[in-house]
Parts: structure tokens; sequence; C-alpha cells
């Protein structure tokens, strides 16, 4: 008989690190992966010989970037693998690092999401198609913000209001790629990009690095780490696409069959859910995204966002970190910084993004392909 | 007069040519599930994973309803210039598909009718006029 993660021993997350989130540069991917990995090891307080197998994320490194990065740390010939799932590859090696303790085959396990904005390159499928190299991501979703301001009668302002909120919380976020508020008029007055999209309302293009480690009971024990600031992991669903009625939005219909699953695994509601970390890489994304997930019934996000209900401090704070669109989306990373970023929330540590009182947070991700990921941790 | 020129063959073919431009079938394909997709191909069926002689070519017509609409204004790709518009169209046939909407065209809103016809766009080396496909409001 089949389980779920949350039927095998628990696991939690012991430690988070980063390295900030910035716009390309020199700086090899090598410093990055090692500058995170050391801050979640510096954060659980233990010594990497103590890790007994990594997961590394990355879509755009190309292959076998683990090994020359994860050397440096000593070379302890414990097993490690890549994971590569699009813009969802972290929280696939997070769930498969959640699931080798969870299993019992270790009881501590690092994943570890790193990243440079090379080009993405697709092997062709074999199959022609019409014009699909006029349209990149910003455009397929230009396309769903139409739909979505045609069908709810939401104008162009509402749903730029989701990346005034995003730029606010990511101001409060040093490990932000964009740590600066915009106004709306900023926001909508930035270079167009496509349909009603502008800049910043769209994740920018970046590098960085996000660690998490994981641990099952008898390694926060054996280990002496602090169980205090132990974060569970208490569900864990990944997806890929099926077949919709023609013209549903995959994405958010995706998105509603995995969150569902997930919130059914913790036996919670999603009124139960007191933080959010979304894929909110272009702006419509939030609002498709709470209302598959069940916040609101579908059409009714931008009344939600104007009422302040998805701030850090509202009903339940969405992107408290920034999101994608403030946070950034350097692939690889983005997964494992959004459970970090929980975990910060969950411990009480988020400083002056904290969202009080917070207990319970979700953590989701499409990729392209289409596949998706929800996690939930519970204090 | 030199004869006309697909750009894309394999995915459409051309039907009558009218003042409005050639007619165009589109080259989808259908499953002995009744699960109809575009383009054709026999890798399998998205819906049911049959494959080979079940799936069999199946034509469509290229009128449909809007879904979406986006205007680009900003393309990397220094082959397809911006601005250009792109579009959603709910085919009558059944499958959902996106392309570019034709540059004569007026702006077109989410609900309206749309059909899709040949185009000249570029002229081949060997002087032939190359069509491809475009959507614009239905006449």
């Amino acid at each position: 008989m089949a389980r779920s993660l949350n039927e095998l021993r628990p696991v939690y997350v012991v430690g988070i690190g980063w390295h900030r989130y910035q716009n390309p540069s020199e700086t090899p991917y090598v410093e990055l992966g090692l500058t995170a990995i050391r801050s979640a090891l510096a954060d659980a307080r233990i010594e990497w010989p103590t890790v007994e197998s990594s997961y590394v994320a990355t879509a755009l490194l190309g292959m076998a970037s683990g090994r020359p990065m994860l050397r440096h740390l000593g070379a302890t010939g414990a097993p490690l693998m890549h994971v590569e799932n699009a813009s969802a590859s972290g929280s696939t090696a997070f769930r498969h690092a959640c699931i080798e303790v969870a299993s019992g085959i270790s009881d501590v396990a690092l994943a570890v999401g790193v990243d440079k904005r090379n080009p993405v390159r697709r092997s062709d499928t074999g199959i022609g198609n019409l014009a699909e190299d006029a349209i990149v991501p910003f455009t397929h979703f230009a396309l769903l913000t139409n739909e979505y301001a045609v069908r709810h009668n939401a104008s162009t302002e509402d749903i730029a209001q989701v990346a005034v909120k995003n730029h606010r919380n990511g101001a409060k976020n040093p490990n932000a790629q964009r740590q600066q508020e915009r106004t709306l008029d900023e926001v909508l007055g930035g270079k167009r990009v496509s349909g009603s999209l502008t800049a910043l309302q769209c994740t920018p293009i970046g590098e960085g690095a996000a660690a998490v480690i994981v641990a099952s009971e008898d390694g926060i024990r054996r280990l002496g780490i602090d169980a205090g600031r132990a974060i569970r992991t208490t569900a864990s669903v990944g997806r890929s696409e099926r077949v919709y009625p023609p013209g549903a939005g995959f994405d958010a219909a995706l998105t509603k069959e995995t969150a569902d699953l997930a919130l059914a695994q913790a036996k919670l509601t999603p009124g139960d859910l007191d933080i959010i970390e979304l894929h909110d890489a272009f702006t419509v994304e939030e609002l498709h995204y709470i209302e598959s997930i069940g916040l609101c019934p579908e059409g009714h996000g931008v009344r939600m966002l104007k009422e302040g209900a998805l701030d850090i401090g509202g009903q339940c704070a969405i992107n408290p970190s920034g999101g994608l669109i403030a946070m950034g989306h350097p692939i690889g990373p983005t997964g494992i910084g959004q459970i970090g970023e929980i975990v910060m929330q969950l411990r009480g540590e988020a400083g002056p993004r904290q969202h009080g009182g917070a207990r319970t947070g979700l953590a989701h991700m499409v990729g392209v392909g289409a596949v998706c990921y929800v996690h939930i941790l519970q204090k | 007069m030199q004869p006309n020129k697909l750009l894309k063959p394999s995915l459409y073919s051309e039907g009558s040519s009218n003042r409005d431009g050639t007619t165009v079938r589109l080259k989808g394909g259908r499953c002995r599930c009744g699960y109809v997709f575009f383009p054709m191909q026999t890798y399998g069926c998205e819906r049911c994973g049959s494959y080979g002689d079940a799936l069999t070519p199946y034509e469509l017509s290229a009128e449909g309803t809007l879904l979406a609409e986006a205007s680009v204004h900003l393309h990397a790709d220094k082959n397809r210039l911006a601005p250009f518009t792109i579009v959603k169209v709910a085919l009558d046939d059944g499958p959902v598909i996106r392309t570019l909407l034709a540059d004569d065209s007026p702006p077109v809103t989410p609900g309206q009718r749309v059909t899709g016809r040949l185009v000249p766009t570029t002229q081949s080396e060997s002087g032939e006029t190359v069509l491809d496909l475009r959507f614009s409001i239905a006449s």
C-alpha cells in the first residue's frame, strides 16, 4: 500500500541558508552554492560530515555541476544527485531529501539550489508548432492576464497591486534581488513587456543559491540540534499536468489538484494557512493560485488583495519573502528559498517582515512542462 | 505568377482563395478514444495513451472564438521583431491553439469570432511567396 510523506517518520527542516539572489555577475556558481550551504550548516549548528546525502537542484548549469561545488566542503563520499525540474527543481530536490529522511535511509540530508542565468536549451520533440518561438513565458502569462481581467472584470491596476505588495515585502528581505518599494504608478509606468505586463510585474533574471538541511528525530537528538527551531514538513505532493477541458488554465487546474492533496495530507483547510510562498513569476499568477489553493472563490483574489488580507499581518501573508517578483527566481534555488522563508517565519525569526503568530505555511511551485509541487510546514 | 510556398506544410494545407486571402485547413489528429488534438502526431494520445494506428489525421477548420490576446512589446529573438500580437483561440473543432494575429487585423477582444487564413509573409530565395497562418476577426 502506497503511503504519503506524513505517514512515514517525521522529517524536520533544521537549517536554512542563502546566497543573496542578484543580477547576473561574474561570481562562479561554486561560490554562490557554498555560501548558501555553509550558512545552512551554521544555522543548524552541525558540521558538513554529518550530512549523509545531497540533492542539487539546478536547471541551467549543465551536467554534473554538484561535485565541483560540494568537494570544497570536504569530500566525504556521501551520495549526491542532481535534480532538474524547470522552475520546480528546488521544490523537487526538497521533496526527495524529505523522502530520503522520512523513509529512514538517512538521518540528515541537504537540498541545495544554485543557478547562473545561462541560456535555456530544450530539445526538439519532433512535433511542429505554429508560433511557439514567439510565445515566451511572459507572453503565456500575458494571455492569462487578459483572460482573467475579462472574466473577472479586473483592471490592469487591480492586478498590478500584486507587484506593489511583493516589492514592499522584498524591500525588507536582505536576500531579495529587488529590495525597493514601488508605487502603483512606478509598477504600471515601467517598461511594457507583453500585454498589460510591465517589467516590475515580471520576475527578474538573476542568480543565487538557497540551501536547507532536513533531519529525522534521531538525527536531531544524535547531533544535539535545537528541536525548538526545527520545523516539520507535514505534507509533500508532486503532480504533473493532465488533460483539462479545452480552454481551462492548466497552471491553475494543476495547482488546485496538487494543493488539495497536500492540504488533505496535512489534514488542514485553506483557512488554516498563515503563510503561502507561491510561484508569482508574473502578477496574475498570485491571483490564480490563491484561488486554486482555496483561499477564496475564483475571481475574488483582487478583493482580498485590496483589503490587505494578503499582506504581512493580514489573514494569510502571501509571498512575505517578496516572491519571485521581488526576491527573484534564479530557477534552481527558488523552491528551496521558499522553504527557508517559511521556516524563518514559523520560527519567528523573520525580523521586519515577520507575520505574527505564524504556525502553518505552504510552499507552491509550478514548472514548465507542466509540473507542480506543494509542501506544507508546521510549527 | 510564382506558386505559393507554405512556411509550415506539416501543420496546415491550402484551401480555396477568395478576396480575404487563402483559406486554410489545420492538420490535426483524432484518437480512437475520441480525443481531437493539434498538430497530428503518432507518438501517442495524451488522453488515453493509444498510439500508432489508433491516431488518424483529422482536418480542423480554422474557425474559432478568441480566448485571449497579448501584444508583445519585447522579444529577444531577432528573427521575430516586436511588436506583434499573440492570440489564443478555441477552435470550433475542439483544440485550443496559440499563434499570431494578422498584422492588418483590427484589435481583437476575448469572445470575438476569429478565422485563420494563409497570408504572405516573406519571399523565398527562388522568388516564391511564403504563406503562414494568421488569425483575424471573422468576416
